[in-house]
């Protein structure tokens, strides 16, 4: 159920992690505009697996309020707990 | 920006739809792998690199240590926390309904994993759940931000070492992508077992 891509995904972050320690001293990134387009091509690509996914829209009408009011409580909880933690240990 | 964003998951959303059902035979791995797993994987590196410069948030990080390992755990109890009341709400299995939150929001495993357990309906709910929980981590990174630096890490459960985790940098900051990456991380890894543990109990 893991997948390799998952696990890969650690490369890309240490490599650029690595490479930003080696650039310090040059500070020329300014990236933000090139990152913004990237940004909109994966949310693009994750909104087109969403739509090609008919089992995912068909379970919308159905399960939708439920579902809705479930991922709301989800975040909301998650939300809450790191506050509280954050509030006691000062992450 | 949100804006953008939100527009570009609208018409990805259309695009896949309609070419999912209206032109046969389109090379989907083409967008939904190539593209998706390109552009993470160029994000993923600008932002080690963005963070690797930035002096400050890796002073930040410092002294965090396992504290880090704290974050996944509270958000953990928090989603399973969710999918009770939720259930007390809409007077649904217990154990079901805490086994759809426990996905983390990730819901290409929820999904299927729980139509295989707990058949059809459960796995719809779980489709639904998850995916919207990812859906509102993308729509309200804006709001939530205000709450807290790390709420929006807290709302995108697993999906913050990937799906969610460039707009939340976007929005929090550097110094938020070790802890976003390694919670969203931990959080993937356990999805698997809480789901099916949990569903079981059923």
């Amino acid at each position: 159920m893991l997948s390799l891509t998952m696990l890969l995904l650690v490369v890309p972050l240490a490599v650029g992690i690595v490479s930003g320690f080696v650039l310090r001293e040059r500070k020329v990134v300014n990236l933000g505009r090139v990152t913004f387009g990237v940004i909109l091509v994966l949310i693009f690509s994750l909104g087109f697996t969403i739509g090609s996914n008919n089992d995912l829209l068909a379970s919308l009408p159905t399960v939708g309020l439920s579902a809705f009011v479930m991922a709301v409580l989800a975040i909301g909880f998650s939300v809450l707990f790191v506050v509280l933690v954050r509030r006691k240990v000062k992450l | 920006m949100i804006k953008y964003i939100l527009i570009a998951l609208a018409v990805g959303v259309a695009g896949g739809y309609v070419v999912n059902n209206f032109a046969a035979g389109f090379p989907f791995g083409w967008v939904t792998d190539y593209l998706f797993n390109a552009s993470l994987f160029v994000l993923l590196f600008v932002m080690g690199l963005a963070f690797g410069i930035d002096e400050e948030a890796v002073a930040k990080l410092k002294g965090t240590g396992f504290k880090v390992l704290v974050v996944p755990f509270v958000v953990a109890l928090g989603s399973i926390l969710g999918g009770l009341v939720g259930g007390l709400i809409f007077r649904l299995d217990l154990f079901g309904s805490m086994a759809v939150t426990a996905g983390f929001g990730w819901y290409t495993l929820a999904g299927p994993l729980l139509t295989q357990i707990l058949g059809t309906q459960w796995g719809a709910l779980g489709f639904a759940t998850n995916f919207l929980r990812e859906l509102l981590t993308i729509v309200t990174v804006s709001l939530l931000v205000r709450v807290d630096k790390y709420a929006p890490v807290a709302a995108g459960g697993a999906t913050t070492m990937d799906t969610t985790l460039p707009v939340i940098v976007r929005y929090c900051g550097s110094d938020v992508l070790i802890t976003a990456f390694s919670s969203g991380f931990a959080l993937s890894m356990a999805a698997p077992f809480t789901v099916l543990a949990i569903a079981s109990v059923k």
